[in-house]
């Protein structure tokens, strides 16, 4: 069953002039979607798009079949999370205020049993949640972000490369945590760099090519990484055959 | 040195880090440099003259115990917090949301900067350029040992200020409002995507910037006096100890202005009273240039 649904959305900072150009896709409880794309494709224009943080904006987005028209912050309790690239953790706060930060649009006699069971998940983060956010490695940052938009409960997690600037080993980590979680039900979309480690744990995998979608398909048949290389370079699907 | 001159500057400490919290919130909140921000003491300290003036008919204008001022000024002090808090509101939605759409810093501190001319006019025009007082009883400095003497007012706002530092603490460390509006401060995107409404918190932001400068402008006119351009004159140094905490910092802006304050006073025998305004800007400019984050602030 389609969660989230993405038709036709035109988005980018100002107006004229797009960055994503007409793109549509579905993503189903526990369905992994990853975005792939060259540098300046519009991914992370599209995801942040689906978040509300693009100011200009067309096209629709509907969570379990209704229009979705809240504002950014609204989102969250409507069930879209967002987990931004870079600066996704409140670095001047420890790390139990983080959670308690994503625990404050739950109401109140829910709050401290979903921190208390994001901690249990994520024990590293358990260990000393008095530390400012801002102290953690890249990994525990990534995990703190990933942890804080997990409090509430989303329906569908947005995630900006969640990869960026992290170990190997941090890196199967992360992407394995992010298939637990789609694994509960969670519609997940994943916008990466990482081909490979992306490819490895996604259902589907979107290509886009300058702002549309080059490709919308299975992630298995890409990657052996040659159906890419050629999608990367502007081999737009169909556009052979005609 | 004379402990004397450390002492007064703990006092004039206290209300620069009261008065420079509201200011450092819009700084980081609102993102821009509000110069309206030395008038909200002043119409605090205004408002609360008349609101006590208007009690001390019923309940009489004598001390509570060795302090000059009674029940008429301790219950105009949460009226005149509200009502700047409120006049803070109603600049924010005249003026400074409208302008805040287009995203130019340079036009909020420009409007700010008529705001700030037009509240003082406003003042000035209806309260006289005349001093005002409080009380005009005449209160006794007592000896506080290490040749140290202080009035019981003076005594009673340095620990009226700690504790309003306290509870600030409290209220940005342990309420959602608090960290709401830490977060918005530390990165209004991220606190968007996190479920914080940025309308509620820059309404709440106006409320108790308005509030704690109307505090620091009522302890102003109890231990000196009540003027038009009290709060004005007092933005340089207010501005220093924010920049000197570090933007954005709370527990910096108190930390901050209690340093520019006695810096102040220390500097007072070396220099004379005319020339200690000067030691703020200088405690500025070497922020600037050695640590420009300041003390408690994060690099950008």
């Amino acid at each position: 069953m389609t969660t989230l649904a993405v038709e036709n959305i035109v988005a980018g900072y100002e107006k004229g002039l797009p960055i994503v150009r007409g793109v549509s896709f579905a993503v189903a409880a526990g369905e992994i979607v990853t975005l792939l794309g060259p540098n300046g494709a519009g991914k992370s224009t599209l995801a942040k798009a689906v978040a509300g943080l693009v100011p200009e904006r067309e096209g629709d987005i509907l969570l379990d079949g209704a229009r979705v028209t809240v504002p950014a912050h609204a989102l969250v309790r409507a069930g879209i999370a967002f987990v931004p690239q870079t600066e996704n953790v409140f670095a001047r706060m420890t790390i139990r205020e983080n959670l308690e930060i994503g625990a404050a649009v739950l109401p109140r006699p829910r709050r401290a049993g979903r921190i208390a069971a994001l901690l249990e998940t994520f024990p590293a983060l358990a260990t000393r949640p008095t530390l400012p956010a801002g102290r953690l490695s890249g990994g525990q940052r990534q995990m703190l972000a990933i942890a804080r938009a997990l409090i509430p409960e989303p329906r569908v997690r947005l995630l900006d490369e969640p990869s960026a600037g992290l170990s190997p080993a941090l890196v199967s980590g992360v992407f394995s945590d992010i298939a637990a979680i789609a694994a509960k039900g969670v519609a997940v979309v994943l916008v990466e760099q990482n081909v490979a480690a992306a490819l490895g744990i996604a259902h589907r995998a979107l290509v886009l090519v300058e702002g549309r979608v080059a490709h919308d398909g299975p992630a298995a048949p890409l990657r052996d990484g040659k159906l890419l290389a050629r999608l990367f370079l502007g081999h737009v699907e169909g556009a052979e055959a005609a | 040195m004379n402990p004397q001159f450390l002492a007064d500057g703990i006092l004039t400490g206290a209300l620069l880090g009261l008065g420079g919290v509201g200011l450092t919130l819009a700084y980081s909140i609102l993102r821009f440099a509000n110069f309206v921000h030395g008038d909200f003491l002043t119409v605090g300290a205004y408002a609360a003259l008349v609101v006590a003036g208007a009690l001390s008919q019923f309940l009489g204008g004598s001390g509570i115990g060795p302090f000059s001022f009674g029940w008429p000024l301790i219950i105009a002090l949460p009226v005149a917090m509200a009502a700047t808090g409120a006049l803070a509101l109603l600049l924010d939605w005249l003026l400074f949301r409208r302008l805040r759409r287009r995203g130019e810093e340079i036009v909020l501190v420009m409007a700010s900067f008529g705001a700030s001319l037009a509240v003082r006019s406003l003042i000035e025009f209806a309260f006289t350029p005349e001093p005002k007082y409080y009380s005009h009883d005449l209160q006794i400095a007592m000896p506080l040992g290490f040749s140290v003497r202080a009035t019981p007012d003076q005594l009673a706002v340095v620990v009226l200020a700690g504790v309003a530092g306290i509870a600030l603490h409290i209220l940005l460390t342990r309420t959602a409002m608090g960290r709401a509006m830490r977060a918005v401060a530390e990165n209004p995107a991220l606190a968007r995507v996190a479920g914080i409404d940025p309308a509620r918190v820059v309404r709440a932001t106006w409320w108790l910037g308005g509030g704690l400068a109307a505090l620091a402008g009522v302890f102003l006119g109890l231990t000196v006096q009540i003027r038009p351009y009290m709060g004005f004159d007092l933005l340089l140094p207010l501005f220093a100890g924010v920049i000197l905490g570090g933007v954005g910092s709370v527990p910096g802006a108190l930390a901050g202005g209690m340093i520019v304050g006695v810096a102040e006073a220390l500097a007072v025998p070396f220099i004379g009273a005319a020339w200690r305004g000067g030691v703020a800007f200088l405690l500025l400019l070497a922020v600037l240039l050695v640590r420009p984050q300041g003390l408690f602030g994060m690099e950008r």
